[in-house]
């Protein structure tokens, strides 16, 4: 089934490299993926936003008005890209940073503290990798843990152990919260 | 070999190598950035070149002198570099030399956006440069063709002796999807005998080099014979795709993204018993025709061509083979303001209904 996903917040929080990693993993379960940037000139501190469509037969349009999946990773890009999201579809707010009350009664919303949560793991770095959790969690139907856990071994495996740890703890962090949302 | 996630540009790059490109210039600009960084390393992994120029200028120049020494050659830029690098690729084609030019294009005119955009369709497949030559323009839709098309554009250029664009949004520049290579090509030497002037002692060295034409009536003959290639690109070049026409009583004009996302909304469209089709020109020069001149147009009530372009380029072309048979509607957007389906779908929706002219 064709799903699509926006994660979207500033140059730098790690919107892109969350997308494709992704993207990349949805491929490696045997599906159809494409990811599309879009990001203005900065390096860091612009506006970050990125689509991934999954789909079991080829994508078509890799465009699409709405979004069943919406990941905002800050304040700015919630105002933004909150519109986006499809009726019955399923927000991810880092609320680190996401300060807006979410009225939306039509959806399903996940609120995490991921920078709050990743800082006190050890590295912010880590902060989309709990929404990645968070996605999984909330059953949006794009990536399984069992993939997601391959795709970080295939990634940071042959760095240091803990970063491999840290990414893990992180992750799992991350479905708790989706699917305490859930529940 | 299996499909591998990659980004468009990265891919246009690999499959160069693959088709044998071993010499690429280039200068920066987005978003055709990561053909060259791509290139970089790339290239000297094969026994290539890479280099960045110190301008378009110097860089489509060193093509032309690499593409002399009988070298499969590439430059890419997007629109700003595209126009700088035009008397170069004029000097291409006046000279019959076969060369390789991408074009991720960006929203203009000037320096305009570094967003996707389809700006230069004009530009590509009108005047490329000065001096009336014209290039065969290859416009994908799919990373996979994006692949597919970089890797035969030698075979048309070298065949040619003639320059060969890929000419791409920078929406399929970025993006990434699945795609699968071909293998690694081994160009034929013997091929390149007319224009390479690297030859070795004991080759064949009758290649001959002409740039001015003196006299007059060796242009005449130059112009005459680029004049015949064209018309055998018309007759035996042509690629595209016709989507769900027969039926159809409107038709959707579209190439590169325009055209994917069009067709999603064609989809939804044929879902409500709406009949329209689509017409996606993969060479955008030599254009179509054939597509719009077999069609039954007692059936068709209009055509709206889609474009990420204002105002909408391609509709010259399409209207010399409509004659006036039915209306031209258009759908566009630009500046780097991009699409989706629910865009096209109410955009086609409101010109069935009657609202739209």
């Amino acid at each position: 089934m064709k799903k699509s996903l926006v994660i979207s917040g500033s140059g730098g929080q790690g919107v892109m490299s969350a997308g494709i990693m992704i993207a990349q993993t949805a491929v490696s379960a045997g599906k159809y993926a494409t990811f599309l940037p879009e990001y203005g000139p900065e390096q860091r501190g612009g506006s970050a936003k990125c689509t991934v469509v999954v789909n079991d037969d080829e994508i078509i349009s890799p465009l699409m008005a709405k979004c069943d999946t919406l990941i905002t990773m800050n304040e700015q890009s919630y105002k933004k890209f909150a519109t986006s999201l499809k009726s019955g579809g399923i927000l991810i707010a880092n609320t680190s940073r996401v300060l807006s009350e979410i009225t939306r009664d039509d959806i399903t919303v996940v609120r995490v503290p991921a920078d709050d949560i990743a800082v006190e793991l050890g590295s912010i770095k880590c902060a989309n990798i709990i929404l990645i959790g968070a996605l999984i969690g909330a059953d949006a139907g794009i990536i399984t843990e069992e993939a997601m856990l391959a795709s970080l071994e295939a990634k940071f495996g042959s760095k240091k152990k803990e970063v491999l740890d840290l990414n893990r703890t992180a992750l799992a962090k991350g479905i708790e919260y989706g699917k305490n949302a859930k529940a | 070999m299996a499909k591998v996630l990659m980004k468009g540009c990265e891919a246009i790059a690999e499959a160069a190598v693959r088709a044998g490109c071993r010499f690429f210039a280039g200068y920066p600009i987005t978003p055709q950035n990561e053909i060259p960084e791509y290139l970089s390393w790339r290239l000297p992994e094969v026994g290539g070149v890479f280099v960045q120029g110190e301008s378009e200028v110097a860089s489509v120049n060193m093509v032309y002198g690499a593409a002399a020494s009988g070298c499969r050659a590439m430059t890419s830029s997007s629109g700003p570099g595209i126009s700088l690098k035009a008397e170069g690729i004029s000097y291409l084609s006046g000279t019959g030399l076969p060369a390789v030019i991408v074009n991720i294009s960006r929203g203009g005119p000037g320096l305009g956006s570094i967003q996707p955009a389809q700006q230069d369709y004009l530009q590509a497949t009108k005047a490329l440069g000065h001096g009336g030559f014209r290039a065969m323009v290859f416009a994908p839709a799919t990373l996979q063709e994006a692949v597919d098309l970089t890797y035969n554009a030698w075979e048309y250029a070298e065949r040619d002796r003639n320059p060969v664009m890929i000419l791409m949004d920078g929406c399929l520049g970025a993006i990434m999807e699945l795609v699968e290579f071909p293998e690694m090509k081994e160009p034929d030497r013997k091929g390149t005998k007319a224009w390479d002037l690297n030859r070795n002692e004991g080759e064949s060295r009758n290649a001959r080099l002409l740039t001015p034409y003196f006299p007059e009536a060796i242009l005449e003959l130059k112009n005459t014979s680029q004049k015949k290639m064209i018309e055998r690109w018309a007759q035996n070049d042509v690629q595209v795709e016709e989507f769900m026409v027969e039926d159809a009583e409107y038709i959707v004009v579209a190439y590169g993204i325009s055209a994917r996302v069009s067709k999603e909304a064609i989809l939804r469209l044929r879902e409500e018993g709406h009949k329209i089709g689509m017409i996606r020109p993969i060479t955008l020069y030599p254009f179509p025709k054939e597509s719009f001149r077999k069609l039954n147009y007692e059936q068709i009530k209009g055509f709206i061509d889609v474009e990420l372009a204002i105002p909408a380029q391609m509709h010259d072309d399409i209207e010399l083979e409509v004659k006036g048979r039915a209306p031209i509607y258009e759908y566009c957007r630009s500046g780097g303001l991009l699409f989706d389906d629910d865009g096209v779908y109410a955009a086609v929706r409101k010109i069935i209904d009657g609202g739209a002219k």
